[in-house]
């Protein structure tokens, strides 16, 4: 009788085992095919990236990786499956505009925090308290891209080339506004599709019109485009082109010697390095993906981290994490991040440019603390 | 007393159970996930319903159907978050701009060819696209437009989920049943034939135009609707439902659907919007198995899902509709059709050159001449299938030249073409083609059919398949259907050919007995054995020019004739 108790006592202590560790989702919903799979691809490899690291103690942190493709309608579809599975406390949601705004009636519905790099100026005028945006948005970003075309280099003509899709049509109104604001006066503006195979005339209508600066808002593979073409037919006027430059994956599209001169404006850029712990960043990345890391990756990175941040101080709810998210302040490796009261997180831009001797671009200038208001 | 509930090894039964199962499991197990996805399945199957219409009917391969879709759900976002218009206003005006927009540039688009149709159609898409990208004051630009309220109608808001799905269904049920009549009605069967074999449908009395420009309407209405339910769904509205891929969707779903079927649009809407989901664990490599996927489902049932189910379970033998004769109608004696100096050119070779002839109710003209002579010209001027350079064409004492085919085979000109074709399809249906501008409803074009079978003595071929009967069969249908038009005037294109003797003297025969009940015929034929014995008046073609004409024996035994066209006998 001793000894079946003896046994029953040590079943008892063996099955328990160490307590189990509670487990929270965090799904990566993000475009991995069509136009913005790049882009979306970098996005999921610094959620991952984070998600891999160290977990808060006593919590697992699962994930699932979804491909959202480009439509909205694909994105809330996603979204709703990830809310079905277990306790979600947050979502790494898209970069593209459009599937967030589809993406945030749903969130609000769920109360559920979406953590995005989307630059979509609109995705935090909605009066949604679910969003938090870890990358500068457009008014930021163009407030740094305009502050250093006119208070950097002096130039006062600007001709500014964009992209008919939302990242463009967003990126034009805040230059042009941006512009205005420092006396500066555009003397041509032109949105160029996506699928375009030849921005030469896009080129030669800008030079035309005399301008001292090309200030460029396009998407990946049009900027390397548009670069290309224009190293080739010799222009002379200095090219600032938007965030698109900085990813590594443009520049390797060109050689060194097309890029040089040419600068553009990102919230960070990991490969630049800047300290010891943005380094091994670059380094994990390029162990665990094999590729370069982005400006959308490292702000990615950085969001995730923030909300395993908050797990780890206690928050065990999507709620726990909205309100750290809102009221906390994070430094992260690319910048230090706090909400503006709508989910902007990130206030800090930085101008890199080429030497023309490496795809590699270095810092010039950073921006801190910007409001990306003109008034 | 009629079945009123399909039986269960029927393919409406198992389509029926299928869908009961559905409603089931959408009622009683699916997740809030499970249930966008049928709610977004059933957006799409109202858009492919109208595509099956337009698509699947009327054969023309609209590349618009997404434009109307984007259309409808740009109306109803920007009416609804930037006005606060109710559903009950939105939905409607989501139809009718689409509507309006099919009408205005399907005038001049449907008159295109198949491929040209298709890239008008695709144009149509492009610049609404670009038209919503680049107004953003009025559609949000790329980005579109968010905010847009639920469907709320009359006080009672319909909350996403169950409900939400529910409202998406019941407009697809509504509009399924709305497009199943219309297809087995005489509207589908007139579509179809324009589908299939145009000149014949317009030779039949159908407006060929004015039926593809229905359809296209109709689906703009489909289009419109499910695409202001879309956006209900999503409560966004963005370019990307007028990009592309929405219409790729529509077209795949119409066709692993089974093309022209109201269950094939809705099975291929529910397969094509769940496969990516079952499929979505295998992350970026989805696309390819989703892509392998549609391509097995192509190649194995080529006529899409509700083929398959038709293969395997064919539906019963129709039940046969007493053949019934219609009231004769008092014919005109004398000169029915004259025609006065005639003419038409191809570029530089006058096929039809002032040619001048008439025919008498209750006689047979024999039309001869050489290959190249400007018999089949004649006719197809006569006929309305060709218009003329010049001369004039008066019927029954009222000019009708330049008249459209259906304009003239409604005022009483029949005719059947050199090379009999028939459409897919059983021939009893074939000839009621011809009734259905005229009898009110398919019961009666049917029987009136039977009857135009029962005087060729094709009445037993009715349940066949028209398309794949022996030429002298399809010839002697061809008949019939010419005379299911209760013709004034019957034009028959060498009805001879490839007839054994006992068939060409049974068509003899059935021609004559035709003439006899105060019919116009004229027949264009080469087999003088046939047609002389047969005819009371030849008219000889030569060059596109009357060579001669006048009693058989007579033009037989002209010289010109003789050394144009009939040679010398062999001693």
């Amino acid at each position: 009788m001793r000894r079946s108790l003896a046994f029953l006592l040590l079943t008892g202590i063996i099955s328990a085992g160490p307590a189990r560790a509670e487990t929270l989702n965090m799904p990566v919903l993000v475009p991995l095919t069509g136009f913005l799979s790049l882009e979306g691809t970098s996005q999921r490899n610094g959620a991952v990236l984070a998600l891999r690291g160290a977990q808060p103690p006593g919590v697992t942190v699962a994930t699932d990786v979804v491909d959202t493709g480009t439509s909205p309608e694909a994105a809330v579809t996603a979204l709703e499956r990830a809310l079905g599975r277990g306790t979600t406390v947050a979502v790494a949601a898209s970069m593209l505009g459009t599937q967030m705004l589809a993406m945030l009636p749903l969130a609000a519905d769920y109360k559920v925090p979406l953590v995005t790099v989307s630059g979509t100026a609109s995705i935090t005028e909605q009066g949604n308290p679910w969003v938090f945006r870890f990358f500068p948005g457009d008014a930021v970003t163009k407030e740094a891209h305009a502050r250093y075309v006119v208070e950097e280099l002096g130039k006062r003509r600007p001709a500014v080339i964009y992209q008919t899709t939302a990242y463009g049509q967003s990126g034009r109104a805040h230059l042009a506004e941006r512009f205005r604001a420092l006396g500066a006066e555009v003397v041509y503006e032109e949105g160029v599709d996506p699928a375009a195979r030849d921005l030469l005339p896009v080129l030669s209508k800008a030079l035309a019109a005399r301008p001292d600066v090309l200030v460029l808002h396009l998407h990946s593979g049009p900027t390397a485009l548009f670069l290309r073409q224009a190293a080739a037919h010799g222009v002379e006027v200095p090219i600032v082109a938007g965030s698109a430059m900085h990813q590594p994956s443009t520049a390797a599209l060109l050689d060194p010697a097309e890029m040089k001169g040419v600068c553009a404006e990102t919230a960070a850029s990991p490969v630049s390095g800047g300290s010891p712990e943005m380094d091994r960043f670059t380094a994990d990345y390029r162990a665990a993906f094999g590729t370069e890391p982005d400006a959308f990756a490292l702000g990615q990175y950085d969001g995730t981290r923030m909300v395993l941040d908050a797990i780890a101080r206690g928050a065990r709810t999507a709620e726990a994490v909205r309100a750290a998210l809102a009221d906390g302040t994070h430094e992260g490796l690319a910048m230090t991040y706090r909400s503006d009261g709508t989910g902007n997180m990130a206030h800090s831009a930085v101008i890199v440019c080429y030497d023309g001797t490496s795809r590699v671009p270095q810092v010039v200038r950073r921006y801190d603390a910007l409001s990306g208001s003109t008034r | 007393m009629p079945r009123l509930l399909p039986h269960v090894s029927s393919p409406g039964g198992v389509l029926a159970v299928a869908g009961a199962a559905l409603l089931a499991y959408a009622a009683l197990y699916a997740s809030p996930y499970e249930l966008r996805v049928l709610t977004v399945a059933g957006v799409y199957a109202l858009a492919a319903i109208g595509f099956q219409i337009v698509f699947g009917l009327a054969g023309a391969l609209s590349l618009a159907q997404g434009a109307f879709f984007g259309i409808g759900a740009y109306v109803t976002g920007i009416l609804g978050s930037r006005y606060g218009l109710p559903f009950p206003v939105t939905f409607p005006l989501s139809l009718l701009l689409p509507f309006v927009l099919a009408v205005l540039v399907g005038l001049p688009v449907l008159r295109l060819e198949s491929h040209y149709f298709a890239l008008a159609t695709l144009g149509i898409a492009q610049v609404v696209l670009l038209l919503a990208v680049n107004l953003p004051d009025l559609t949000g630009g790329a980005n579109g437009l968010a905010g847009v309220p639920g469907i709320a109608a009359f006080g009672v808001e319909v909350p996403r989920g169950r409900p939400l799905a529910a409202a998406v269904w019941a407009a697809v049920a509504a509009g399924g049943l709305l497009a199943w009549w219309m297809a087995r009605g005489r509207w589908g069967r007139a579509l179809t034939l324009v589908r299939d074999d145009p000149l014949a449908a317009a030779t039949l009395g159908l407006d060929v135009g004015r039926l593809r420009l229905a359809a296209f309407t109709v689906s703009a209405l489909y289009g419109g609707a499910a695409g202001a339910l879309a956006v209900h769904t999503q409560r966004v509205v963005s370019p990307e439902v007028l990009e592309f891929p929405v219409m790729v969707s529509v077209l795949t779903i119409a066709i692993v659907g089974g093309r022209g079927r109201v269950a094939g649009a809705i099975l291929g809407a529910v397969l094509l919007l769940h496969l990516p989901e079952w499929f979505r664990f295998l992350e970026q490599s989805y696309l390819v198995v989703y892509g392998a996927a549609l391509l097995l489902a192509i190649v194995v049932a080529p006529y899409g899902l509700t083929g398959v189910l038709e293969r395997l379970l064919p539906p019963p033998a129709a039940v046969p509709v007493p053949p019934r004769a219609w009231a004769e109608r008092e014919r005109p004696a004398g000169t029915v059709l004259c025609v006065e100096g005639l003419s038409k050119a191809f570029g530089g070779v006058r096929a039809v050159d002032g040619v001048t002839l008439s025919l008498e109710a209750g006689r047979v003209t024999g039309l001869i001449g050489p290959n190249g002579s400007g018999k089949t010209t004649l006719i197809n001027l006569v006929s309305g299938l060709e218009r003329p350079d010049g001369g004039r064409v008066v019927l029954n004492g009222r000019e009708v030249t330049g008249w459209r085919a259906d304009r003239l085979a409604r005022a009483g000109i029949a005719r059947t073409f050199q090379t009999a074709s028939l459409p897919a399809g059983t021939v009893l249906d074939a000839v009621t083609a011809a009734r259905l501008d005229r009898d009110g409803s398919i019961a009666a074009a049917q029987a009136h059919a039977g009857h135009a079978l029962e005087r060729v003595g094709a009445l037993h071929l009715g349940p066949r398949d028209g398309a794949a009967l022996p030429a002298a069969l399809r010839r002697r249908v061809e008949l019939a259907r010419a005379l299911a038009r209760e013709p004034a005037v019957l034009l028959l294109d060498e009805p001879a050919a490839g007839l054994t003797d006992d068939e060409k003297a049974d068509l003899a025969a059935r021609i004559a007995a035709v003439a006899a009940g105060g019919v116009a015929v004229l027949v264009v034929e080469h087999d003088m054995d046939f047609l002389l014995p047969l005819v009371d008046r030849v008219v000889c073609l030569d060059g596109g020019r009357v060579l001669a004409q006048g009693a058989p024996a007579a033009v037989a035994a002209d010289p010109a004739v003789i050394a144009a066209y009939l040679g010398d006998a062999p001693s």
